[in-house]
């Protein structure tokens, strides 16, 4: 009797388990966006999380989970339950953080890479008025200044800091002293800084430059993304001045999950994104915060690994590692 | 000019549009009055419903959440000395002895006049000085920013009770603990756990300091604490009361327009900015801190009067000053409307239908603060033990909700153990609070500044409002150190 008991046990379990997988989503999704709320990676999780639940059936809800760079809410989803109802909406932090910083609380392939979302273009801009029409302008006046000139950026190893540096450094200067530094925090801080003449220059994402570069307040000079972005066709690509190190460089956002996520919950989410990518309300959400939506066009395990590797050998070329 | 504004009068009068402001004020109110639920929480929640509505309507909802929990911070505090958000702590330093004394309904009334009259000035000073207000908020860099935030922090030496020198040490408290995370650029301070990486959010702080020591009180000396009932008659705010505070509200209303125009500032440090004013120009200095409602008014004028103000930099510039503007930016992306100086050549249609729904908000704010107050206000007749409970239980839960994190809920109740041990001492909390906000502006600034001057202090002299600062520095020590001089020669004299 009782091993008749055990086994139908065991048996309504097996069919809990499948049926549970088989419905899977059965509850809400959490998306944690690593960032404050009204950035860049904040409105990509909204717009991803509006759009997709139409699609997947269950709400999808936002919690901002910002500090240490975007780590400690990436470190919260790479120790979540890898149930499918804890993900992260990633951004290219959750490569170069671990690839500049070996202390990192979280590897770049702690996860269980979903897809990528978008590119977000990373622009290099000036104040209007200011004496530069080309980057060659405002190289050589660096150059010329020897590190008196200053960026505005999130932080010396973050994204909008490689940019610089990127540049500084194929341009034959220490990417280190050739120009101070000053940090922001949050783009809006950034995009002022310039705009109120603190600061020199700086290359951070296109969403929090655009308003000011349409409004002529500001001068783009260079583009950090794969090609020329549909809203400054005139404005070159780092790529095509040369420039092999920030050439590579650009921002992305992918959604990933804890590692080891069941393969429903895999292919749930392929199917899902699928759908995404020709859906109306995200293309359009996309455009507006400045980003080209590549949703299903790379394989996200290779793309996270080559930016990891890039930025690694960046930053062991800048002298950050060892 | 005149038929356009009539236009967009037509567009925006409409009963939807009206009820989306109503619940959105009212949600305010109520969600800044619960501890631990903040404006900014507020806003980010409504975010996804904007992506359905029209652009003007969902801007003006999430303004209207924004003004709505500014204010709604303001009730707990005064009720229960929990600041529902870190701009009404000086609030809460008036507030609470008024409550106990029984005029609960008066300190209530004074916070809602004093607010709707900022939130007013806020709105005509965005409708009309917003460009010339923009141009001098970009003119405020790295430099002038350290001074005006360390002239902000002289409010230290006003709310430090009855030892100059208990104050300097509570706020050096508040500097140290502000350090804790990971600095501007890149290294950890007093990073003892993952969680700390990210430093102390100010929430847990805010509320550990000033709500938890009263429970502990209450459960450490068994004797709650005296409570006057409500006097009939004595909730109103008389005449004479409001001429006597008229000052301060006008001169809180435009320290608030003039700091919320500086991207980065935001209501609380311009709270505190209004209220060592007050005290300083005030006649009974010392009767700030025991319930003087022109404390109230001083703080509550300052911080709705910063909140509409944090629009001008998002409107003419396109530049958010804090979460909740970039929030708002983000609104405004969605709904295709690029915020900044093309705004207003391009839309100008919306622009004037969200200056009149802004109008139509400050009423609002005025009739959803009169129903609420009263449903808030049978708050003070709950004996103690029942409202402690319900106060932990909902400080608690509402710490936690911020980013569901164990880890503020352990900074909470620290900080409660810490905010009783130094009422023990007589140690007062305010400083300590002023500076913990104050104290990671001060250290960017400072540190940006000598960034761009490759570590020449004389960039903090570069400027003529650097200057001014200076001067007001100078001054404010000067004073505090002869009144220092004059209390020690008349205990001396006491003596004698």
């Amino acid at each position: 009797m009782r091993r008749i008991l055990t086994g139908l046990a065991a048996a309504a379990m097996l069919a809990a388990g499948t049926a549970q997988a088989q419905n899977y989503p059965d509850q809400a999704i959490t998306l944690v966006v690593p960032y404050g709320p009204g950035g860049a990676s904040d409105l990509a999780g909204r717009a991803l999380a509006e759009t997709a639940r139409e699609h997947i059936g269950q709400p999808v809800t936002v919690l901002n989970k910002p500090g240490a760079g975007g780590m400690t809410g990436a470190a919260f989803v790479s120790n979540a339950e890898p149930d499918g109802y804890t993900l992260l909406l990633a951004r290219v932090g959750m490569a170069l953080t671990p690839a500049v910083n070996p202390q990192s609380t979280v590897d770049w392939d702690a996860y269980t890479f979903l897809g990528e979302l978008e590119a977000s273009p990373m622009i290099l801009a000036v104040k209007a008025g200011a004496p530069y029409d080309s980057v060659g302008d405002l190289v050589a006046a660096i150059e010329q200044n020897e590190g008196t000139m200053t960026y505005a950026a999130s932080g010396a190893t973050a994204i909008d800091g490689f940019t610089v540096q990127a540049l500084l450094s194929d341009s034959g200067m220490d990417p280190l002293t050739a120009a101070t530094l000053v940090p922001y925090k949050g783009g809006g801080a950034l995009a002022t800084a310039l705009l109120g003449g603190h600061v020199d220059f700086l290359a951070i994402s296109a969403g929090s430059l655009m308003p000011h570069i349409e409004s002529g307040d500001m001068t783009p000079l260079m583009v950090f993304a794969p090609q020329r972005m549909d809203k400054l066709p005139e404005v070159p690509t780092a790529a095509e001045l040369g420039y092999e190190q920030a050439g590579q460089i650009t921002g992305w956002s992918a959604l990933y999950g804890p590692k080891n996520l069941p393969e429903d919950v895999t292919a749930k989410w392929e199917e899902v994104l699928a759908k995404v990518a020709d859906n109306e309300t995200w293309l359009t959400l996309a455009e507006r915060r400045g980003s080209i939506s590549t949703v299903g066009q790379k394989n996200m395990a290779e793309y996270a690994k080559q930016q990891y590797e890039l930025f690694h050998g960046l930053a062991q070329k800048f002298g950050y590692i060892q | 000019m005149l038929n356009d504004i009539l236009l967009a009068l037509q567009a925006v009068a409409t009963i939807e549009n009206f009820l989306i402001m109503a619940a959105g004020i009212w949600g305010g109110v109520v969600i800044g009055a619960i501890p631990g639920m903040t404006g900014t929480m507020a806003v980010t929640l409504a975010l996804p419903f904007t992506f359905y509505m029209q652009p003007v309507p969902s801007i003006l909802l999430l303004v209207a959440l924004y003004k709505g929990s500014t204010y709604g911070g303001s009730v707990s505090a005064i009720l229960i000395k929990t600041p529902g958000t870190a701009s009404a702590a000086c609030t809460a330093l008036d507030g609470y002895p008024l409550a106990r004394q029984g005029k609960a309904g008066k300190a209530l009334n004074m916070a809602l006049y004093s607010s709707v009259i900022g939130d007013f000035f806020s709105n005509i000073s965005l409708i009309f000085l917003a460009a010339p207000l923009a141009i001098l908020a970009l003119r405020v860099g790295p430099p002038e920013y350290f001074m005006l935030m360390v002239f902000a922090l002289t409010t230290v030496a006003g709310v430090s009770g009855n030892s100059l020198l208990l104050g300097l040490v509570s706020a050096c408290l508040g500097l140290l603990l502000a350090t804790v995370g990971e600095d501007m650029y890149g290294s950890f301070r007093f990073a003892m756990t993952n969680e700390m990486q990210a430093g102390l959010a100010v929430a847990p702080v805010l509320i550990g300091l000033f709500a938890l020591p009263e429970l502990i009180k209450l459960i450490v000396f068994r004797n709650p604490p005296k409570t006057e009932p409500m006097k009939l008659g004595d909730n109103r705010v008389s005449g004479r009361e409001i001429r006597a505070s008229l000052k301060s509200i006008l001169r809180g209303s435009t320290i608030g327009v003039v700091l919320g125009a500086i991207p980065g500032i935001g209501p609380a440090s311009a709270a505190f900015f209004s209220y060592g004013e007050a005290q300083r120009t005030s006649k009974t200095p010392a009767n700030f801190g025991k319930g003087e409602l022109e404390g109230i008014a001083a703080s509550e004028s300052a911080n709705n009067g910063a909140c509409g103000a944090t629009m001008i930099p998002l409107l003419a510039l396109g530049v958010p000053g804090d979460v909740i503007t970039g929030v708002m930016l983000g609104a405004f992306m969605i709904q295709g409307l690029t915020p900044g100086p093309l705004l207003f050549q391009t839309n100008m249609h919306e622009i004037y239908m969200l200056f009149i729904g802004m109008m139509v908000s400050s009423v609002l704010l005025f009739g959803a603060g009169k129903i609420t107050m009263r449903a808030f206000s049978y708050v003070a007749e709950i004996p103690p033990t029942l409202l402690t409970s319900v106060v932990l239980l909902l400080c608690l839960f509402g710490i936690y909700s911020i980013s569901n994190s164990m880890f503020d809920v352990t900074v909470l109740l620290a900080l409660g153990v810490l905010g009783f041990a130094m009422f023990l001492l007589d140690i007062p909390a305010a400083p300590f609070l002023i500076a913990f906000i104050l104290g990671p502006m001060i250290e960017e600034n400072m540190r940006r500044a000598l960034a761009i001057s490759r570590g020449d202090a004389s960039v903090f002299l570069s400027s003529p409002i650097t200057w001014i600062f200076a001067a007001l520095i100078l001054f404010v020590i000067g004073i505090t150190f002869r009144r220092e001089v004059a209390k020690a020669r008349q205990r001396k004299a006491d003596r004698a």
